[in-house]
């Protein structure tokens, strides 16, 4: 018995250059030709603090529950439009997400406007839903005994409040909730 | 070699194995300690609030963690033992094997605290490490690499054993992989989600499968004392897990705007996967034929038959799972995350334990407890098997529940009770984890009678 691959630089060639091939064909071109990517009309690159908003929303590893994309199917409707391609040409990192413990955010700055709203649930989620499962992130925010000029105060409901003190957005806050309120669809052009 | 010469090699061996199973199970229970603080966070959300105990930064320290600190450390010191046992050579170029060893841990400690103080890199899942962090974690695959080619490069008979073409795959592969997604140049937007779907298939499928096989394929056959079933299909197995699996990364972005076709071809592919599965289940699963009695009174029989099981369960659930209409359904639901943990768990994991009771002891020499490995084992086996359970059920009720247009927040309700059950299997696999951890400083460091360790060649 005399088989090539009883050779290890046979084996290891043999192994190395299919995969590589696999790897340059399914990775490689694949990522070349969509990162070429034609934004879609009427989306920009975000703004400096959306653009820090992003960051914080990385660093928190809010994509672990929550998905930026909506599929073409009946149940996601409620989320937007299904999301195109050309949607994610200045999102990178891509936060597309695959697990959805919480609602899809695509479309959150158009369905979840205000920005008060979103600065108690950050700071408390059970405050405003009380089911909710997602964590608190209190150290976006200080407590101060007094609001000082420029603050941004944040009115948490009686309960989740803290007794003798003001609780103020932190600029990594203010950023995030910037970001959150940027995520908006762009409509698409009429059938295309 | 000369006695004397024989005797030391032998020890040597010994210390090394020792020294990555020991690195491996610190991992395993650090970051299973996190895994169990994460699983409470879903019943009780306000539990430990910190930014470093906060869920988004544990749960990549989590999954990072057990891929990269724990389960590559533990396969890798097993395929440098495995190929110096099976090539009836000395490990080749330890010195290298000790600096894999090190950069290994210093990889897994900057990662972790990176990803505890918010660094990650864009969230990409299993590859959050800081890219200068994940070439230090490369370089220590590639040392361990070359340890284990040089090793097989000295072996005795020409053939190469079946377990060693598994693991030289294995490590071929990923250097590739790795590689290929620290680039950035055309990970930009939609770009960027098709590599990553290719990453993250890929990181599971064509390193950790290979690895755990390639530990099966020696440890099984060696326990039972009787060959491989079928060498042929060991091979077909690998040859088709190679050419296939690279394409079915995509069935991760099912939906997505990835474009459709890549998304068929990965669907069609995860239907071609129950070729390698089948005959790589099969194969094992007829190599212990008819030897129940033996694999009864084994300490690490029982992890091994459970993985091979896992292993054919959880990889033909996948392919079931990777159809559109399943996908519609299942698709961003914790069901997802029982898949995980059937294949990362019921599979590799109960094969790098039953890898690491079938080696150690004939490396020092010292056996395990018998009633703890069994606890061991029927807590690590419950455990999971609790896990995968409820978050299959769990995660089909979340699928419908969105599927009827309820509001959002019915299907956190309704997943809740769900949630809470993996916390209970969570903790059994990590209370099995401490006896695991008792076990290994048993069969390392305790002080008994011990049998003379086995000499070179085995
Ligand atoms: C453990 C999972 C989890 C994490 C991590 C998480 N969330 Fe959530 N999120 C949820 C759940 C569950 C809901 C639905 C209940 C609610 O509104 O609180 C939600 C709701 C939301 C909503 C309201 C969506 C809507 O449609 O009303 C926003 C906005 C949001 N999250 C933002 C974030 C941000 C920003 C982060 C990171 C800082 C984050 N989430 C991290 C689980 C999570
Ligand atoms: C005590 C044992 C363990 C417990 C309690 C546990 C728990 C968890 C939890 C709570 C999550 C997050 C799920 C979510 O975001 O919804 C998770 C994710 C994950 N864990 Fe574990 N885990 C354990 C062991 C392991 C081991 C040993 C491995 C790998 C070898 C592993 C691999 C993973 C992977 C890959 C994910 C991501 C899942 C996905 O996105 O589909 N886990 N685990």
């Amino acid at each position: 018995m005399n088989r090539p691959m009883d050779r290890l630089w046979v084996l290891m060639t043999a192994s190395f250059v299919i995969y590589a091939l696999l790897a340059i064909v399914m990775g490689v071109i694949p990522g070349i030709v969509l990162s070429a990517t034609r934004p879609t009309p009427g989306i920009s690159p975000l703004s400096g603090p959306a653009a820090r908003g992003r960051d914080v929303y990385v660093a928190e590893g809010c994509s672990y529950c929550h998905t930026q994309q909506v599929r073409p199917l009946a149940q996601d409707l409620v989320f937007g439009r299904p999301s195109t391609r050309g949607d994610y040409a200045y999102s990178t990192p891509q936060l597309l997400g695959t697990e959805r413990t919480g609602p899809d955010l695509t479309n959150i700055g158009r369905r979840q406007p205000s920005a008060v709203w979103n600065y108690i649930h950050l700071y408390e989620p059970r405050s405003v839903v009380s089911a909710s499962i997602m964590p608190a992130y209190p150290w976006l925010f200080t407590l101060k005994a007094h609001a000082d000029q420029g603050d941004v105060t944040v009115p948490v409901p009686p309960g989740y409040a803290p007794a003798n003190a003001v609780v103020v957005a932190r600029r990594d806050a203010i950023d995030l909730v910037d970001y959150l309120q940027s995520l908006k669809q762009a409509q698409l052009g009429s059938a295309k | 070699m000369n006695v004397a010469g024989t005797q030391r090699e032998t020890r040597e061996q010994a210390t090394l194995l020792s020294a990555f199973v020991v690195s491996a199970t610190l991992w395993l229970l650090i970051t299973t300690a996190v895994a169990v603080l994460l699983s409470f966070k879903f019943p009780f959300p306000d539990l430990a609030t910190s930014p470093y105990l906060s869920f988004g930064r544990l749960r990549a320290i989590h999954t990072n963690g057990t891929f990269y600190a724990f389960a590559s450390v533990a396969l890798s010191g097993l395929a440098i033992y495995i190929a110096a046992r099976s090539s009836g050579a000395p490990i080749y170029a330890k010195p290298v094997a000790w600096v894999s060893l090190g950069l290994f841990n210093v990889a897994a400690i900057l990662g972790t605290i990176t990803l505890d103080l918010g660094m990650s890199d864009g969230s990409q899942e299993y590859r959050e490490w800081l890219p200068w962090v994940r070439v230090i974690l490369l370089l220590a695959a590639l040392c361990s690499a070359y340890v284990v080619a040089g090793t097989i490069a000295r072996r005795v008979e020409r053939p190469i054993y079946i377990a060693n073409w598994y693991t030289l795959g294995g490590f071929t592969f990923t250097a590739i992989l790795w590689i290929v997604a620290l680039i950035p140049t055309y990970q930009i937007g939609v770009g960027q989600v098709s590599v990553q779907a290719f990453y993250m298939h890929n990181a599971v499928g064509m390193w950790f499968t290979f690895l755990a096989l390639g530990v099966t394929y020696y440890a099984l056959p060696k326990l039972l004392n009787r060959p491989i079933y079928s060498y042929s299909l060991g091979v077909l197995a690998f040859w088709t897990n190679l050419v296939f699996y690279p394409i079915i990364g995509s069935h991760h972005y099912e939906f997505s705007p990835l474009p459709w076709w890549l998304q068929t071809l990965a669907i069609v592919f995860s239907v071609g996967m129950l070729i390698p599965v089948f005959a790589g289940s099969a194969n094992l699963i007829l190599t212990a034929r008819g030897a129940w009695d033996v694999v009864r009174r084994s300490y690490a029989l029982p992890f091994l038959a459970a993985g091979i099981v896992y292993y054919f369960l959880g990889s033909t659930q996948g392919t079931f799972e990777a159809l559109r209409t399943a996908q519609a359904y299942w698709h961003f639901t914790s069901f997802t995350v029982g898949h995980s943990h059937a294949t990362m768990y019921g599979f590799i994991t109960l094969i790098v334990f039953g890898g690491v009771y079938a080696l150690l002891p004939l490396a020092t020499g010292k056996q395990p407890s018998p009633l703890l490995t069994g606890v061991h084992f029927w807590f690590a086996l419950v455990g999971v098997t609790l896990y995968v359970i409820v978050l299959s059920v769990g995660g089909t009720i979340q699928g419908i529940n969105w599927a009827s247009g309820n509001p959002f927040i019915s299907s956190v309700e309704a997943a809740a009770p769900f949630w809470l059950a993996r916390a209970l299997g969570g903790s059994m696999m990590f209370v099995s984890h401490l006896l695991f951890a008792y076990n290994v400083y048993v069969m390392i460091g305790a002080k008994q009678p011990t049998l003379e360790p086995q000499a070179q060649p085995a």
